[in-house]
């Protein structure tokens, strides 16, 4: 309506984190970011799902063999809070979101 | 230098059959008396207690009874290694240290590297056990058969890079040569988080080790790298097994960074969930600190740097640094690994990289453990900008990250100095002493030990582990390939049950690790590679599941321990700030004070111990052949 406000753009950004940052053609160090569109009925899974396809090795480190589910050593975050909290990996995105690919490291 | 003390030529007997893998013998200390003399230990023992935490379990058991106290001479300070100590496989030069400890008064368990477990093996020496108390300040020297406890009075005062020198000089010896384990004026002053340093950057930091040894009066122990052979039973099946652990360690994703850059990403890493602990868990947030200065390359480039590997080491972990620039430029120090960089710069409010680096080294020569002096030295900070301490109760005016001052103040804690003779009790004990708003500031379990470098309000798993364990700090340490025992590869980490059920089930890998003589880093493997490692050294077929029922058996065997000692159920829970909410960053949100009892519930029905008392259950004990056990905890029935 004129006048009314207009809802944010629907976009997130992805963040990819350390040595993951490989596998989006980074040098394993520092942070990349990606701003992506939000499709109608998007979740974490289907952004992702779709923003893996450019980066074939990303995708293989990112979801388990069959892609049903994550694999075990990258930790997805959305606006800094680890699935399970405020988002599962199915929960609808709004927009505005920032989705981070953390990369586990073991040690420390 | 001929001794000064004691002498004795301990009897080299040949073993009857091979002893694939194993020296064969314990070396026994009397350090009363000065007598030393070996002690064989069986094929069905060394199956039955592998080496390390296993062996070191057991005579804790068997020879410490509760009324010895961690500071009476008949307590034990075992150094032990294990089958795959001075074999081909990658960073086996380790060592594990038990004893009852100074902090919590129960069982310790604290494993560090460089070369002396390979040294000790090759000396002909599995383990070495020390009781008694030296009549003045000594040192224990191995050169294959002689071993002596030799007079340190020149060593008094030296901290642990001093002493390590001084002993290399004495003997014309240095590099891989000389292994030096020794103490600093920490330990010589029953600091009671003083901890055992070795080989120039390898710490047994863990429950006031290093007081212990203090107590017993003995300096250092000193091994020249010995002559004896070792034999694996398999080596061409101990090199692949090695190569692939190796392989994994190079190629995994989760320890590749490990491979390449040890424990640094930490930093960056643990940031960004809100699991770096900044200025005494006051805060989350990173403020206005440049964060690309704190990835891993960054923090190693930034450094004149060189390789410092342990015994058969290929990864690029250890490192010797450079300092080049700042108010310590030109100074030699050891690159801090993560914890230092938490317990010497973050938790104290200190983001001068070079700084920390140089504190941190400081802190390994006075020899105290790096997270509690971050406890500590933390929580002085905390209290003076808050008025529940004053200037003139501490002696000067201490500010978040003044690195001057910090060392100050480890000074005065070294040597039992003004008001550092009460922060050398640590921080659980100086802050019941202080009391009042101070007191509530303060982050410990209250079994009396303290996390290591991580704000665990965000990584419940750890806390829960630091809260329960009986070893004066984790044993079950953070998930590793657990899918391999069943557990889920991921799961909610602010989800109480979940985290409590994941602990439980990963429990004993560390207790596994920490018995084979490596380290725990290059074992970041999965359990069946490790197993597959000591069935080739030792002829033995090892399978995931014996490893899982070993971990298992020690945990169970420390538990009595300390139950014994009086530690039970009732201290399992962490202080007020530890257990705190965090006020900011990713983790605000979680309160784990909320889902606490109910986690200890879901955890005590995992690992199978009565909730009330603390005991591993009859039917768990009777499953892990430990009969011996259940009778002491419940009677002849």
């Amino acid at each position: 309506m004129p006048g009314e406000a207009q809802p944010k753009a629907s976009r997130a950004t992805v963040e990819v984190t350390t040595w993951v940052t490989k596998h989006v053609g980074g040098d394993g160090t520092g942070t990349r970011l990606f701003d992506e569109d939000i499709r109608r009925g998007d979740t974490p899974r289907t952004l992702l799902r779709r923003f893996t396809t450019r980066f074939p090795d990303l995708d293989s480190a990112l979801w388990s063999s069959d892609h049903s589910e994550l694999g075990s050593h990258i930790e997805v975050l959305v606006n800094d809070e680890v699935l399970g909290v405020s988002y599962e990996l199915d929960t609808p995105l709004v927009g505005g979101e920032r989705i981070t690919l953390l990369g586990q490291f073991m040690g420390g | 230098m001929s001794p000064t003390a004691t002498t004795t030529r301990t009897a080299a007997k040949s073993a009857a059959t091979p002893t694939y893998a194993y020296a064969g013998k314990l070396l026994r200390v009397n350090l009363s008396t000065g007598k030393c003399w070996p002690e064989a230990w069986t094929e069905k023992d060394r199956r039955e207690y592998v080496g390390g935490i296993g062996l070191g379990a057991r005579i804790l058991y068997d020879e410490v009874g509760p009324k010895i106290q961690w500071d009476h001479p008949d307590n034990r300070l075992i150094m032990a290694t294990g089958p795959l100590a001075g074999l081909p496989v990658w960073g086996t030069g380790g060592l594990t240290v038990i004893t009852r400890g100074a902090l919590t008064g129960g069982a310790t368990s604290t494993q560090a590297n460089g070369f002396f477990g390979a040294a000790l093996k090759y000396s002909g020496y599995d383990a070495i056990v020390m009781q008694g108390q030296a009549k003045k300040l000594s040192y224990l020297y191995i050169n294959d058969d002689v071993v002596e406890v030799r007079d340190a009075a020149h060593l008094a005062g030296k901290d642990t890079w001093e002493t390590q020198q001084a002993l290399e000089a004495e003997h014309s010896l240095a590099g891989h040569r000389l292994s030096v384990y020794a103490i600093g004026p920490a330990g010589e002053n029953l600091v009671r988080f003083a901890a055992i340093h070795g080989d120039y950057g390898h710490v047994a930091s863990k429950n006031g080790c290093g007081a212990v040894m203090g107590k017993k009066r003995l300096k250092a122990v000193c091994i020249v790298r010995g002559t004896k052979a070792l034999a694996a039973h398999d080596t061409r099946g101990l090199i692949q097994a090695a190569d692939d652990i190796a392989h994994d360690l190079k190629t995994d994703p989760s320890t590749s960074t490990l491979y390449n850059f040890g424990t640094l990403p930490g930093v960056v890493n643990l940031s960004k969930l809100g699991v770096l602990p900044i200025k005494n868990y006051t805060t989350n947030l990173t403020g206005d600190v440049n964060m690309k200065e704190w990835e891993a390359p960054a923090l190693r480039g930034d450094f004149d740097h060189r390789g410092h590997q342990c015994n058969a080491c290929g990864m690029r972990h250890c490192h010797i640094q450079i300092i080049p620039k700042g108010r310590y430029e030109g100074e030699r120090v050891d690159e801090p690994e993560y914890e230092g960089w938490s317990g010497a710069g973050w938790t104290i409010g200190l983001t001068d990289k070079y700084s920390v680096s140089w504190l941190n080294t400081r802190i390994d020569r006075a020899c105290v453990d790096v997270n509690e002096f971050g406890w500590v030295c933390g929580w002085v900070m905390e209290c003076m900008e808050k008025g529940y301490l004053t200037e003139k109760q501490v002696g000067f005016r201490l500010t978040w990250g003044d690195v001057e001052g910090s060392y100050k103040l480890l000074q005065m804690i070294s040597h039992r100095r003004g008001f550092g003779d009460i922060l050398a009790e640590g921080v659980k004990r100086a802050s019941e002493k202080i009391g009042g708003k101070a007191a509530e500031c303060a982050i410990f379990t209250m079994k009396g030990a303290s996390p290591r470098g991580h704000d665990h309000r965000g990584r419940w798993e750890e806390m829960l582990d630091t809260c329960t364990s009986s070893n004066g700090t984790m044993e079950s340490a953070n998930p590793t390939f657990q899918t391999e025992v069943g557990a889920p590869g991921r799961i909610n980490p602010f989800d109480g049950e979940q985290v409590a059920k994941l602990v439980g089930m990963i429990r004993g890998r560390r207790y596994f690790e920490d018995s084979l003589g490596g380290c725990s880093f290059t074992f970041r493997t999965k359990m069946a590679n490790l197993a597959r490692a000591l069935s080739a050294a030792t002829g033995w077929d090892y399978r995931l599941e014996d490893a899982v029922r070993f971990g298992n058996r020690t945990a169970a065997i420390l538990r009595a321990f300390n139950l014994r000692c009086g530690i039970g159920t009732e201290v399992e829970y962490p202080s007020a700030r530890y257990g705190s909410q965090p006020v900011d960053g990713p983790a605000k949100e979680h309160d784990v004070r909320k889902q606490w009892d109910r986690m200890l519930d879901v955890w005590y029905e995992t690992v199978n111990y009565d909730r009330k008392t603390g005991k591993p259950k009859r039917d768990l004990l009777r499953s892990l052949d430990l009969g011996w056990l259940e009778k002491d905890l419940y009677g002849k029935k």
